[in-house]
């Protein structure tokens, strides 16, 4: 429940809001049909809403990030398939010569994302009235299979498609040429490659073949450069313009966004190794890794992006750009009491499960390590307040862009019709 | 001006192209640090495929080489291969610097009476060691990590009362074979003023004060066969081991909170309950899940923890 309102619920919604101004803008052309775009909306937000309410009801396909039942599935599999067609359709009616980067990753997610959801939910469904389903693959191929989906969802849906974000939102923002076209090449094109192969990594030290686990860890560990790569191309655009940062509280959002996803996708890889693994997997460290990734990479660029985008939708400027400062300072204290509070309770817990005492016997039992855990939980807590009240600065801010554009349209109409009057 | 600093002045030529009106693109050349880096993350991918299984080939795959791992097979005897989790995990099991001390000690256990192992402080030490495991993973999630159990559910094992008896052979058999304490329900028996009557005699027997008439109606009920409490409580009032009925005459309670309230009514009240409706309570045996020696260590904790008898 939590999994998917996250990543399908918001960054779902992030992700096709974005895409679709991206391409717009940086085609110079029209969507190529409104009723397209409409039908996804709709479709993925019955999809999405549909599974939360399957999940209360005890159905799910208890496959991690792919929990959606049977019918769900073929839903978002059509959406997906009409996102798809408008997406490349509108490339294919762009006005500019060149399709520019950040286009290159929206597609990357969106063709992965495809071929991920379908293959790793082929089943056969027990009935056409029922919800349940058997998946088409067994044992360690059905694991392998999930983790491959499971991985690259992360991949393409959480790293690509933001990145993508990353590539339009920060030189807008920082009016800056991107730093380096070639750097963009080459690490999209690793990073497209090498993602594919890491998803066994998540099943170190189980029934999975050694190679196959090998394999995982070294591709994982070929894979950091190439996920630098946008950072390293996020980052230094900005270079010659880093008073921006003191001055604008956007950039700050996207910049500390590119800070987390270089620290989450250095851990990454790490975690990743086998010998890591065996300290680190089964315990928060796990938790604390992927909410450096959501909360500190996918949702800070998004806020930043919203932030930039949606004043010029609405053809406005920002309420205010001190509730922005707001949002950044309890979001950015948030993530860190979050993060380290999980990196204290998995590392601890997991040196504790491993530790023998003086006659060779573990020296706790696993209920002492779930009671240590207490005191991180609470920081954590508190990290999660921090977070979600930044989340509520932000509605606020927003709905007053918002009510004051109207306004302003108002004003703008009653004046012009005035003078119609006078004339 | 460096060739660094004319970068970052935007001195190097962009493509060109133009997106969206402003957005452009340098051309600035893969960063030397970034691709000497990655370099070096294929080279360690490399020496890691040939040092560990990696490659699928054909049927098989490429096995790794300079870590073949020698190891005792469950079946005795000795086997080398190459690097695999599998064997890993059995040569560690078997040959661990932690996994010998244990077996070591605990071989020495497994071959000890529980007179020798009580006398012996280096076996006690051990025994603490190994049993507060087995304690906290199979008993924990009922008695209670500190074996303090739960008022009207899981005896308490830290105190000094022993439903089933608390010297090493009965704890051992509790453990062991599992028990099963039962006491009838007395609802359809009695009515509200016996039940008052009988729950008065047998909070006197504890030395709480009660209404004298009541208790004396109750004795009756209580030593007569209009009641037969005492069959297995006994006349005393001190308890059957042997049926796991529990002393009346001492302050400890296991079922009926009498403790946690100071007004009579109330004690009263949860007495009666008790005889109302009477006791089942189980535990399971664990002599299918538990080595004998385990369970030997688990009975001479068990017995430390409360004052064994």
């Amino acid at each position: 429940m939590h999994t998917t309102l996250v990543i399908f619920g918001f960054g779902g919604c992030a992700l096709f809001a974005t895409s679709y101004y991206i391409v717009q803008r940086t085609c110079q052309t029209r969507l190529y049909s409104d009723w397209m775009a409409s039908f996804t909306f709709w479709g993925w937000q019955l999809a999405v809403g549909l599974g939360a309410l399957s999940y209360m009801f005890g159905y799910t396909q208890s496959r991690e990030y792919a929990e959606f039942e049977w019918p769900i599935d073929i839903l978002i599999a059509v959406t997906w398939v009409v996102y798809f067609t408008l997406y490349a359709q509108t490339l294919r009616r762009r006005s500019q010569p060149h399709i520019y980067v950040a286009n290159w990753f929206y597609m990357a997610f969106i063709l992965a994302t495809a071929i991920l959801h379908i293959f790793n939910n082929l089943a056969v469904p027990v009935g056409l009235f029922t919800l349940k389903s058997y998946s088409l693959f067994s044992g360690v191929q059905d694991a392998m299979t999930q983790w491959w989906y499971g991985h690259n969802a992360v991949g393409f849906f959480l790293t690509a498609a933001f990145l993508g974000m990353m590539y339009y939102f920060v030189p807008k923002q920082a009016g800056r040429p991107v730093y380096s076209y070639r750097l963009s090449i080459i690490h999209f094109w690793a990073l497209s490659f090498l993602y594919m192969w890491v998803g066994a990594h998540h099943l170190h030290w189980t029934a999975l073949p050694d190679w196959t686990s090998t394999l995982a860890a070294t591709f994982s560990i070929m894979l950091l450069l190439p996920s630098w790569g946008g950072m390293i191309n996020g980052i230094m655009t900005l270079s010659g313009a880093w008073e921006k940062l003191r001055t604008d509280p956007v950039m700050l959002f996207l910049i500390t966004a590119l800070s987390f996803y270089g620290m989450a996708t250095f851990e990454g890889p790490l975690m990743s190794l086998k010998s890591v693994n065996a300290l680190s997997h089964y315990t928060d460290w796990t938790i604390g890794h992927v909410h450096s990734g959501a909360l500190g990479w996918v949702a800070m660029i998004t806020f930043g992006s919203f932030y930039h985008m949606v004043p010029r939708l609405y053809d406005t400027r920002l309420y205010s750009v001190r509730l922005v400062y707001v949002h950044f300072w309890l979001a950015t204290i948030g993530i860190l009491l979050y993060i380290t509070a999980m990196w204290v309770a998995g590392i601890f817990q997991g040196l504790m499960l491993r530790s023998f005492d003086d006659y060779g016997n573990l020296a706790y039992t696993f209920v002492e390590t779930v009671a240590f855990l207490h005191e991180p939980y609470v920081v954590r807590a508190m990290g999660g307040v921090f977070f979600i009240s930044g989340v509520a600065v932000m509605a606020w801010n927003m709905y007053m862009t918002v009510r004051q554009s109207r306004i302003e349209s108002a004003e703008i109409e009653a004046r012009i019709a005035a003078k119609m009057a006078n004339a | 001006m460096s060739d660094k600093k004319a970068r970052s002045q935007g001195a190097v030529q962009t493509t060109g192209h133009a997106w969206d009106g402003d957005i452009q693109e340098f051309n600035n050349p893969l960063p030397t640090w970034w691709l000497w880096a990655f370099y070096a993350t294929v080279v360690f991918a490399l020496i890691y495929w040939v040092l560990y299984p990696a490659w699928p080939v054909g049927g098989s795959f490429t096995k790794g080489m300079f870590n073949d791992i020698t190891f005792v097979d469950s079946d005795g005897s000795v086997k080398t291969t190459h690097w695999n989790t599998r064997a890993l995990l059995i040569r560690d099991l078997k040959e661990g610097k932690e996994a010998r001390l244990s077996q070591e000690y605990m071989s020495k256990v497994a071959d000890a009476s529980y007179a020798q192992i009580l006398a012996d402080p280096e076996m006690m030490a051990y025994t603490r060691s190994v049993a507060k495991g087995l304690f906290g993973d199979n008993c924990a999630a009922c008695h209670g990590a500190g074996g303090q159990g739960v008022i009207g559910l899981f005896p308490n094992l830290a105190d000094d009362a022993w439903l089933w008896g608390g010297s090493i052979e009965q704890v051992h058999k509790t453990i062991a074979d599992g028990r099963y304490g039962f006491m009838p329900a007395f609802s359809d028996t009695f009515d509200a003023k016996q039940l008052r009557d009988v729950a008065s005699y047998v909070l006197s027997l504890s030395g709480n004060p009660v209404d004298g008439v009541a208790r004396a109606r109750g004795e009756k009920i209580f030593q007569t066969q209009e009641g037969g409490c005492h069959y297995c409580h006994t006349p005393a009032g001190t308890g059957l081991k042997s049926q796991g009925a529990a002393n009346l005459t001492d302050q400890i309670w296991t079922i009926a909170d009498v403790n946690g309230t100071d007004d009579p009514a109330v004690k009263l009240e949860r007495v009666e309950k008790v005889i109302s409706g009477g006791v089942q309570r189980q535990m399971p045996h664990w002599s299918e899940r538990l080595t004998p020696a385990q369970i030997k260590l688990l009975t001479v904790y068990v017995h430390e923890l409360g004052g064994g008898q």
